[in-house]
């Protein structure tokens, strides 16, 4: 009897689930690999605590969801100019950098914040944009103070008017509307971190 | 008309909070416009859905039809859709949360927990691993065991039962715990559609196991020479999803480029190597059901499913072009993304085919509308879905709201409306019970008109924020101009909401009742006994 596909449910399940591992293996695991290998041989990348824990409030509010990290390029107007290879930035993200964002840029990242939403501004060279801690503390206790437009959420349970009793690494922020008197506000550990990782991005790495 | 109390409600709440976009479009006219069309609309649904021709086609009444089934096997399917209809309006209100969100920045931000970047993901995973997948894998439980024409008395042994019923458990275990996690601030973060934590995913995954070894077991009982085409893609994307959500949690890949790489795979392989196949292939079984005639061809079917694996499977970089990653994988990913036209066509040429002719059965059905638009929007969403993976058309669109507006065009206008399709074409056949038919009306225009004011309020807003930013406008000309068209959105998301609560309503009424169980238990024989 001729083989038929149709009649078997070995093959159904069987055929469809190879051809498909086949090209997991192709389109992802290699790519991914070869990636991998090419990261291990990039140097470690310079350890900062403080910057870290920013990094790990970023992700618990997500605020990739909204925030990416990539400045995009067209590799095929790539220029070697003094042994050094630029990518033209892409027309819609120049006011971010002159540079594409490289592979080197997300080396060591876990996860690698690239983001896939731009609702609000890319990130990538936040910290040389906009150097001031003041201006991230207000901006993120109340971003319409700063920027009357955004559609930011407000990062004000980052934030308390009052010490706590066993208060440590608090941060004294003086109100953008209280220059003067008035109530003080102090940034939690959470929000100091957060905006010493924001200042920490200064700009495209490749 | 409760429907349009909401609405206004929805548009005149909206309206205190934004009064600048409104400026634009026109409040009073907008609200005044659409709660016409959806008083219209609800008249239609009412007079398309009334009348005496709603009963299936062969003219049996549908107790009679559903004489004989299991009741343990219809308990089972219809948990999983009530399963998925809680998640849908669970999801669903976060879903109208992120919206309204966009439109009143202020609202509900004192605590971490309801903050846009929790919900947002909150509310993808619920509506997709929620409510999509259980209401697919549901419908797939009762159209294999139908397809492989098991005795529809004791489908599953007992043993199946059990394990169905454990894989349900496991499943809606994944994803509550996975959400209140989620809100807790334990985030997979950065990594879209796969936002829960590893611990809450292990249960899924366990859950998608049992099921495929239960749907290959009932494909391996079947009474008939060949596997029918909806049961090689209901089985295969159990098991695509199972190595899928392996490939998305293991350990090996997690950094660098590396990491986006896998990030791009998992993205759109777990959209379409699951929901899709799941979708096409219930609605292979569902529409020559619905319509009582054979499949237009069933060659093309099988051209679909391996050009499906083929194709799909490569292109989920195309979420990354222009930036780090290989060009030779982001030049693949476009070209196959192009590609995709052939299965996508291959498949809804054969329904929209299949359907030929059949106007009037439409206009008599409550359920095949559903199917028509949601075959209509896989053929032209997926065009959609080509055409912005093209380099040129990134440089605009890419990482605005027009992709936002894509993903809701696929995954709803195209799967949800055709596991509606399925739900209500098919589920009174299982329990003997019938939903009132206006209320599907209700449902359906709800739908159709709130997802289509949805999706072109974000894709013509999103290629409106693409095209500043090319010109070089500033970044927050580009926020200001999107306003008008996230309200409009949050309209068409209100609409949406409302359409879930009928749709709720109309899936308590097909519940497996005490009448047509007892009546269905005892076969034909138990004509007559009644309720003892």
């Amino acid at each position: 009897m001729a083989f038929n596909i149709h009649q078997s449910h070995k093959m159904i399940l069987l055929l469809p689930a190879g051809m498909y591992l086949l090209l997991v293996i192709l389109c992802a695991v290699v790519p991914a690999e070869i990636e991998r290998q090419r990261e291990a041989q990039a140097p470690p990348a310079p350890e900062h605590p403080l910057v870290e824990k920013g990094r790990a409030v970023f992700r618990q509010l997500n605020c990739g969801a909204c925030h990416t990290q990539q400045v995009r390029g067209d590799e095929h107007l790539a220029l070697e100019i003094d042994g050094r290879r630029i990518v033209p930035v892409l027309a819609a993200d120049r006011r971010f950098a002159s540079e594409a964002t490289g592979s080197a840029h997300y080396d060591h990242e876990d996860p690698a914040m690239m983001g896939t939403q731009r609702t609000g501004p890319d990130l990538t060279g936040v910290g040389a944009r906009l150097p001031g801690t003041a201006w991230h503390h207000w901006h993120l206790h109340d971003p319409r103070a700063v920027s009357p437009d955004s559609v930011m959420p407000a990062y004000r349970f980052l934030y308390v008017d009052e010490l706590p009793a066993d208060a440590k690494d608090y941060e004294e922020v003086g109100r953008i509307d209280g220059l003067t008197g008035g109530p003080k506000l102090y940034a939690t550990p959470k929000a100091v971190a957060l905006v010493e990782y924001l200042l920490s991005m200064q700009g495209v790495k490749r | 008309m409760i429907a349009s109390t909401v609405i206004a409600l929805g548009v005149s709440a909206l309206g205190v909070n934004a009064p600048g976009p409104l400026a634009i479009f026109g409040l009073a006219p907008g609200a005044t416009v659409l709660i016409g069309v959806l008083a219209f609309a609800c008249w239609l649904g009412w007079r398309l859905g009334g009348g005496a021709n709603t009963k299936i086609p062969v003219g049996i009444p549908i107790f009679v039809a559903a004489a004989g089934n299991d009741p343990r096997f219809a308990k089972l399917v219809s948990r999983y859709l009530m399963s998925a209809c809680f998640w849908l309006l669970l999801g669903s209100a976060f879903g109208l949360l992120v919206a309204f969100k966009l439109v009143d920045p202020e609202l509900l931000t004192d605590s971490s927990a309801l903050t846009f970047g929790r919900v947002r993901p909150a509310h993808t995973m619920i509506v997709l691993f929620g409510w999509a997948g259980l209401a697919l894998v549901g419908m797939g439980l009762y159209v294999v065991a139908k397809s492989a024409w098991l005795p529809m008395h004791q489908p599953l042994q007992r043993w199946e039962l059990g394990a169905g019923n454990l894989a349900l458990a496991l499943w809606n275990a994944g994803v509550a715990g996975g959400v209140l996690l989620l809100l807790s601030g334990h985030v997979n973060a950065g990594r879209e559609y796969r936002m829960f934590v590893w611990p809450a995913m292990v249960p899924i995954a366990i859950a998608v196991l049992l099921l495929a070894v239960l749907v290959y077991r009932l494909l391996a009982r079947r009474q008939v020479k060949g596997v029918y085409i909806s049961g090689w893609f209901i089985l295969s994307a159990l098991v695509w999803i199972a190595v899928v959500v392996v490939m998305g949690y293991q350990p090996r890949w997690t950094s660098g480029v590396a990491d986006r790489v896998i990030d791009g795979y998992y993205i759109h392989n777990a959209v379409g190597m699951f929901f899709t196949p799941l979708a096409v292939g219930l609605t292979y079984y569902v529409l020559p059901k619905l319509l009582n005639k054979p499949i237009y061809s069933y060659a093309l079917g099988v051209l679909g499913f391996f050009t499906h694996i083929v194709f799909y499977t490569v292109i989920g970089t195309h979420h990354y072009v222009h930036t780090a990653i290989p060009q030779w994988l982001e030049t693949t990913s476009v070209v196959f993304s192009v590609a995709m036209i052939v299965p996508v066509w291959a498949s809804t040429g054969n329904f929209l085919l299949t359907m030929k002719g059949e106007r009037l059965a439409i206009a008599h059905s409550y359920s095949l509308p559903f199917i028509v638009v949601g075959v209509i929007a896989y053929g032209v969403a997926s065009l959609q879905g080509s055409a912005e993976s093209l380099p040129w058309v990134q440089e605009t669109l890419h990482l605005t709201h027009y992709t936002v507006g894509h993903a809701h065009f696929a995954m709803y206008a195209f799967v949800s409306f055709l596991a509606w399709g399925a739900i209500y074409g098919l589920l009174p056949r299982l329990t003997g019970r019938e939903p009132p038919v206006a209320l599907v009306g209700v449902h359906f225009w709800l739908a159709l008109a709130g997802i289509l004011i949805y999706v072109l309020s974000m894709c013509i807003g999103g290629e409106q924020q693409g095209a500043a930013w090319v010109q070089g406008k500033s970044f927050m000309e580009s926020v200001r101009l999107m306003s008008p068209y996230l309200v409009w959105r949050a309209v068409g998301g209100v609409l949406m909401f409302a359409s879930h609560i009928c749709f709720a309503v109309a899936l308590w009424r097909m519940r497996p009742g005490a009448f047509s169980m007892a009546f269905g238990h005892q076969g034909a024989s138990g004509l007559g006994q009644g309720e003892a």
